[in-house]
């Protein structure tokens, strides 16, 4: 592999990465809740997704019901789970997501078996050729997805009522709230588009790897924790850099640093590292 | 100069406030010295700097001798510092006996490694039921902060505070809360515990009671200071009463009107 | 015999947990990955026996490993608070078997096998455990009596009014770190010298999320509810066969649902039944 391949890989997986991290930053900025079940969530997508593909035969109809679906199980998974505990210390919503997200992967294995389930017709896969680099589409289409999705939320946060009621909120909620603006409305809606974004990063996943498991959202999850730490926990901006970031420096330490660690230890690594530097991670939050 | 503790040139800048710009005095040994200002003046803020719970961008801050502006919290509360402070932070699962004998067991917290191989409270428990009687709440001993009023948890903060046995005993309002009778009898348990030998600095807004008990005045206004001396003189200062008195007695006139 | 290794299995398991609840429990520090200690403990006691080293010399030594690695991990923490905190300790569980899993000495992905027994028998290696657990659990109840006791309390509820009480809060962290990963190494020891065989499966992050489990069920700082939940929590696999197939899920449930119903814990559930008991016994 040369030094184009390595950053394109890491750039895609980067855009995973980013898909993930974005949604787990956007809860803790409204919550602030290590909201670790949201890998649950990420894998809920990949399911549904390829069930679905496998049912109807249309990846892209699949995709968009996942995104959908995976959205409103998200705002459900608040109200039912979250809501009751925010007003407790902040350890108890921590280690209540985390048992969320335990029991979630082993109702994943009970439902659907321990073994992996694959696409009938894998989607996507041809190749084409970027800057001299052969990707597969499924590739192509991940970084377009974040670019559309992710940019597309900027847009919106910035021009829309609710997109400014969401901003208000993540700066001061009580100032918010005497300003009318109805709290609840705004959780709901962040966990709408972070389960979204979450099941969307997992349909992706599932359609790259060509399947599904039900631990597969452990490690992008811990991953994606480690970047949200990075980005300075709730700042979007941040988040998406150390993902991007993130993404690159694994693919070329897998390469240079394979003896001493494993690709999934680089992210802490890195992560330990910098916050030895900057304990609030590399940009604060705003 | 035989000052206790000695300030110059403290700085501490928010952001864009300046909440202290180049302040300096000087506290005797055995002063009562009164810090006053209205709200905003950076009177807490140059407490938190004494105490090293802000850095200050510039200064020094001498404590009998040792500058201490570099050392962390701990260290200058080991020098003689004793912190009762404006928002009252008990520790919510200790009674505020208990509140009080972890301050007062200083000397066996000093070291973890004593502290594990020592486990009698007696001393230290006689010492807080001594002290909170001294600021004249013996009845909650055994209550916990959150059974207790305001007024009363500002006086476990400064019970806790002389449990460590300060050379200088730093009192962020400590009259704040308490009625007027008990806001008396607070101050003069100040004066008496001046007169055997600690050395104050005491930030209130209740001005009659300052003005009643302090020997010397330090005046902030906006992060500088515009006032220091004999408290009849510095208040005939004009300029402290344009920047001050207007405001606090406004204020002072609507506390006495609620009271 | 099966009991015989229940009430082994049990002993190190409550070691285990009361060395994170020294941590997390007693002093504050929430730790994701503590399971790493319980490993570094487990592959240095392996390597050392398999190398014709002491069992009983393989104890301190397993200790001794893990309290430095303690150390260090404990220096670390002291520049991060909460939520950064918790991702920290996480990431030297994954840092942990990251650098295993790719280290020929250590076994790699395979493990070690062949550790030796310590040659004393089952029934003396389970008195030896049970043994060394009633050690741990006196030493936490003194503890947590001590002044090192209070002053961990003072840090644990709010540790910048501590340093205003002359608390040297870094040190304390760091005591209870070194303390606290030792005594998982000594955990781990006995462990990889009761299965005999030491991957690195066995101190992954859901190890570190079980004995969290365990602390958490029993109620955070509590030494008897700690006990009690590791007892329960580590044989139940053993006992049962469900619970083996499921045992990931009801962690996961427990874990959930004490922190939304009883975030006290067994330890609160005792005291109110207690309560209850003495409350009636006066009232009589
Ligand atoms: N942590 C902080 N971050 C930003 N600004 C601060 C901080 N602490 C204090 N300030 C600002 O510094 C200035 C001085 O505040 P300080 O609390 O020292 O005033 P004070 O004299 O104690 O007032 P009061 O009488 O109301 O207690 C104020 O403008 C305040 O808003
Ligand atoms: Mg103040």
């Amino acid at each position: 592999m040369n030094y184009s391949d390595l950053l394109i890989q890491g750039l895609v997986e980067g855009c995973i990465y980013a898909l993930i991290a974005v949604g787990l930053t956007l809860v803790y900025g409204l919550l602030r809740i290590l909201h670790i079940a949201h890998a649950g969530i990420f894998t809920l997508g990949a399911y549904v997704g390829l069930l679905l593909t496998n049912e109807t035969g249309s990846f892209a109809a699949a995709f968009v019901i996942t995104v959908v679906a995976v959205g409103f199980f998200g705002m459900a998974f608040y109200r039912l789970f979250y809501e009751p505990l925010l007003d407790k210390p902040p350890h108890v919503a921590l280690i209540a997501s985390i048992g969320l997200f335990v029991a979630m992967e082993e109702i994943y294995r009970i439902v659907f078996g321990a073994t992996s389930i694959s696409f009938l017709a894998p989607p996507l896969k041809d190749t084409v050729e970027v800057a001299g680099v052969r990707l597969e589409e499924g590739r192509i289409a991940v970084v377009v997805l974040a670019v559309v999705l992710i940019g597309g939320l900027a847009v919106l946060a910035g021009r829309t009522r609710i997109g400014i009621a969401w901003r208000a909120t993540v700066s001061d909620a009580a100032m918010a709230e005497s300003f009318g603006i109805d709290l609840a409305r705004v959780r709901y809606i962040n966990f709408f588009v972070a389960s979204a974004l979450a099941a969307a990063a997992g349909v992706m996943v599932a359609l790259l790897l060509n399947q599904v498991i039900p631990t597969m959202g452990g490690v992008p999850a811990y991953k994606a924790l480690a970047i949200i730490v990075l980005g300075g926990l709730g700042n979007v901006k941040g988040t998406l850099i150390a993902a991007l970031a993130l993404g690159v420096i694994e693919s070329f330490g897998t390469i240079y640093l394979d003896r001493v660690l494993d690709r999934d230890a680089i992210a802490f690594a890195f992560l330990i590292a910098i916050l030895m530097i900057r304990p609030q991670g590399l940009f604060i939050r705003r | 100069m035989d000052a206790l503790l000695s300030i110059a040139g403290v700085s501490v800048r928010f952001g864009g406030v300046d909440a202290l710009a180049d302040v300096g005095f000087d506290v005797p040994q055995g002063a009562l010295l009164g810090l006053i200002g209205p709200n905003g003046a950076g009177k807490t803020t140059m407490m938190r700097a004494v105490t090293g719970m802000v850095r200050p961008q510039a200064g020094s801050i001498v404590l009998d001798g040792v500058e201490i502006s570099r050392l962390p919290t701990h260290r200058r509360v080991r020098l003689g510092l004793g912190l009762s402070q404006q928002i009252v932070r008990p520790f919510a699962g200790m009674t505020a006996a208990e509140n009080v004998a972890l301050a007062a067991g200083y000397a066996k917290t000093a070291d973890p490694l004593r502290a594990l191989a020592t486990a009698s409270r007696t001393a230290e428990r006689e010492r807080a039921g001594a002290l909170l009687d001294l600021v004249g709440i013996a009845d909650a001993a055994d209550a916990l902060p959150a059974e207790l009023p305001l007024g009363y948890l500002k006086r476990v903060e400064v019970a806790r505070a002389l449990a460590l046995d300060p050379k200088v005993l730093l009192l962020d309002e400590p009259l704040a809360g308490l009625n007027t009778g008990e806001a008396a009898r607070l101050a003069d348990t100040v004066v008496d515990l001046n007169r055997q030998g600690t050395t104050v600095v005491l930030i209130e807004h209740n001005l009659s009671e300052v003005m009643r008990v302090c020997r010397h005045l330090v005046v902030l206004d906006n992060g500088r200071k515009i006032g220091d001396g004999d408290p009849a003189e510095v208040m005939a200062d004009p300029a402290v009463r344009d920047a001050y008195l207007g405001a606090a007695e406004a204020s002072g006139e609507a506390r006495d009107a609620a009271a | 015999m099966y009991e015989i290794s229940l009430l082994t299995v049990m002993s190190f398991s409550v070691i285990f947990a009361l060395s994170l609840n020294l941590i997390t429990g007693f002093c504050g520090q929430i730790s994701l990955g503590h399971a790493a200690f319980y490993g570094i403990g487990a592959y240095s006691a392996a390597l050392f026996t398999t190398d014709g080293g002491s069992f009983w010399l393989a104890l301190p030594l397993a200790m001794a490993v893990a309290g430095f690695f303690g150390f260090i991990v404990g220096f670390a923490s002291l520049r991060v608070r909460h939520d950064f905190l918790a991702i920290t300790t996480m990431g030297v569980g994954f840092l942990f078997t990251g650098f295993v899993r790719q280290q020929d000495f250590l076994g790699g992905e395979e493990g070690i096998a062949g550790i030796p027994d310590p040659g004393i028998g089952q029934i003396p290696y389970m008195l030896l455990c049970a043994a060394l657990a009633a050690a741990v659990i006196a030493f936490s109840l003194y503890l947590k009596r001590s002044w090192m006791g209070h002053a961990f309390d003072a840090i644990a509820t709010d540790e910048d009014t501590a340093r205003t009480l002359g608390i040297d809060v870094a040190r304390y962290k760091l005591t209870a770190f070194v303390f606290g990963t030792a005594l998982a190494g000594l955990a781990g020891a006995l462990f990889a010298h009761y299965v005999k065989f030491v991957e690195v499966e066995s101190f992954d992050f859901i190890e570190s999320i079980s004995v969290l489990a365990m602390v958490i069920v029993g109620g955070i700082g509590s030494v008897w509810g700690v006990v009690v939940a590791a007892a329960f929590l580590s044989v139940l696999p053993l006992l049962l066969q469900v619970f083996a197939d499921f045992k990931l899920l009801i962690y996961g449930v427990l874990l959930f649902s004490v922190m939304y119903f009883a975030p006290g814990g067994i330890d609160s559930l005792m005291r109110m039944v207690w309560r209850r008991i003495s409350g009636r016994r006066t009232a009589a």
